[in-house]
């Protein structure tokens, strides 16, 4: 048996006429952090959801955790923890009403025992009788990863943790999923933040109009472009970038250019508008 | 009993709702404006067969009202929690069977329909009308919540938004609240209308609410209402078990 807890091998999904993954092919190996990383709607949300049972694919396969999903959803649901990108919670009850009735479906043992101790994680025991719908934003995404923690899976899917929190918060997000990779779960995680694929990922798939164009490290997917970046603002106001291959030819550049110029490192950002002419983050 | 936390999700939230000020009142408000209005109004000049208008009226109210909670409770909930809420996701990722979702939500649903049913039976003994009550009342009682209930899973499973579930109610609920021998008997309907009220289920609900003993009658009303049942049953259970985004 392989060691790839997340494979996926030529997979698709059509709505109607619009092909939203094509042909996707990857595999997330034990313990890894693996991140796809792409504009909205590039079909990050839906490989997602084939992945976890939700939506079924229009041709190729997936496994998880060895389990074929299309053949045998049933056996993969106890493996796997999901915390989607849209809030899913129950918003009139309370955080541990919530909790309580997920460790029901999932048939955890000592639920009470379980529920405190994610509670506690996240730091939302205090506010355990609080309707979630009185919860901040970013109460209710900590709330939704101790909701996925509870059943103690070895898979975890983390569908854009982060969208929509303030900076302080994602930081917090990180942490704990940093803690997740710790205690050697698989994780996949999709991102449109290229700072947030950086700081967390082992390694990357990068996703554009449902297909898979890049995979690897994000230091060899850096490397591979150039190691450094020139920005400097052109005569007509529009910025322009030049990926060098070093420092040392970014300086020369650098040097040729009269008005303000930017070195920096390269980033993800740098190589998925090398690959597709366009911007992640938008 | 893995439908049991399908169930108590929705009796929390039912539970929920009932604290907020208003919401037994305003689902009650409907039935009781019926039973004012056509009970105590047009009642007190109407007999029907020997017996007061309101002897007659209350256990088609029952009817209606258990079909209409029932099947809001399931329909609405299922698409809320499919479309706008996202909260069915929870439950298919779940490891449970499709059974156990569609058997805890139905019994949601009746237990809802039940809730609204039992509002209308306290009025009836209150203004000492609850002879109505009998076993055959309470299985058809019982039978019309199910059936509703797995119409709701039917609907919420099918509708693309949320104004969807109400274009069913009113073209198909609605309808049948009125015509189905809820408000004044069906015996005397012309030939042609009466054929399409028999096919209506609530139609033989009502039937059966009222019959003080097994006859021929109640064996044809309870066998299309237990073919209803199942055929619903199965087509809702199908679509749960088929669900895919």
């Amino acid at each position: 048996m392989p060691e790839g807890m997340i494979r996926v091998e030529g997979l698709g999904k059509d709505y109607g006429s619009i092909r939203a993954v094509d042909s996707v092919t990857f595999e997330i190996m034990r313990g890894e952090t693996f991140g796809l990383l792409g504009p909205n709607g590039a079909g990050k949300t839906t490989t997602i959801k084939i992945l976890t049972t939700l939506s079924k694919p229009s041709s190729g396969r997936a496994w998880v955790a060895g389990i074929d999903v299309v053949k045998d959803p049933s056996a993969v649901k106890p493996k796997i923890g999901v915390v989607p990108q849209e809030n899913n919670l129950d918003r009139e009850l309370t955080v541990h009403q919530n909790m309580f009735i997920y460790a029901m479906l999932h048939g955890v043992k000592d639920k009470h025992l379980k529920i405190e101790e994610k509670l506690r994680m996240v730091g939302l025991w205090e506010r355990r009788d609080s309707p979630v719908q009185f919860l901040s934003g970013g109460m209710q995404k900590r709330l939704l990863i101790a909701r996925a923690l509870l059943s103690e899976p070895s898979i975890f899917f983390l569908d854009e943790p982060t969208v929509g929190l303030d900076p302080q918060v994602r930081r917090e997000i990180w942490d704990t999923i940093r803690r997740i990779r710790a205690r050697g779960g698989t994780i996949l995680i999709t991102t449109h933040y290229i700072e947030e694929a950086e700081a967390l990922c082992d390694r990357v798939g990068i996703l554009s109009k449902g297909r898979l164009i890049a995979m690897d490290t994000p230091k060899n997917l850096k490397t591979e472009i150039g190691s450094h970046v020139v920005e400097f603002f052109k005569d007509d106001g529009s910025l322009k970038r030049v990926v060098c291959k070093s420092k040392e030819e970014a300086q020369r550049i650098a040097a040729r250019v009269n008005d303000t110029v930017t070195i920096r490192r390269s980033n993800l950002e740098d190589v998925f508008i090398k690959l597709t002419g366009e911007r992640i983050e938008r | 009993m893995k439908w049991y936390p399908v169930f108590l999700r929705e009796m929390l939230l039912f539970r929920a709702k009932l604290f907020r000020l208003g919401y037994i009142f305003s689902s009650m408000f409907v039935p009781l404006l019926y039973l004012l209005a056509f009970g105590l109004g047009l009642g007190r000049s109407v007999r029907i067969s020997g017996g007061s208008y309101l002897e007659f009226l209350l256990p088609g109210l029952i009817a209606m009202s258990s079909m209409t909670n029932s099947y809001n409770w399931v329909a609405s909930g299922l698409n809320l929690g499919r479309l706008y809420f996202k909260t069915f996701q929870v439950l298919v990722q779940a490891p449970i069977p499709p059974s156990a979702i569609m058997i805890g939500e139905i019994l949601s649903g009746m237990a809802r329909g039940l809730f609204a049913s039992l509002m209308i039976i306290i009025v009836g003994i209150v203004v000492g009308k609850g002879a109505f009550l009998t076993p055959i009342f309470l299985a058809a009682l019982l039978l019309n919540c199910f059936l509703f209930s797995s119409l709701g899973v039917v609907v919420g499973m099918i509708t693309k938004s949320h104004e969807d579930t109400s274009t069913y109610s009113n073209f198909f609920i609605l309808p049948m609240a009125f015509f189905s021998g809820t408000f004044f008997p069906i015996d005397h309907m012309p030939t042609l209308l009466k054929g399409i009220v028999l096919m209506l289920p609530l139609t033989h609900t009502n039937i059966l609410m009222r019959k003080a003993h097994v006859d021929a009658g109640f064996i044809i009303s309870a066998g299309v209402l237990v073919i209803y049942s199942i055929l619903i049953f199965l087509f809702g259970a199908s679509l749960i078990r088929n669900y895919s985004e």
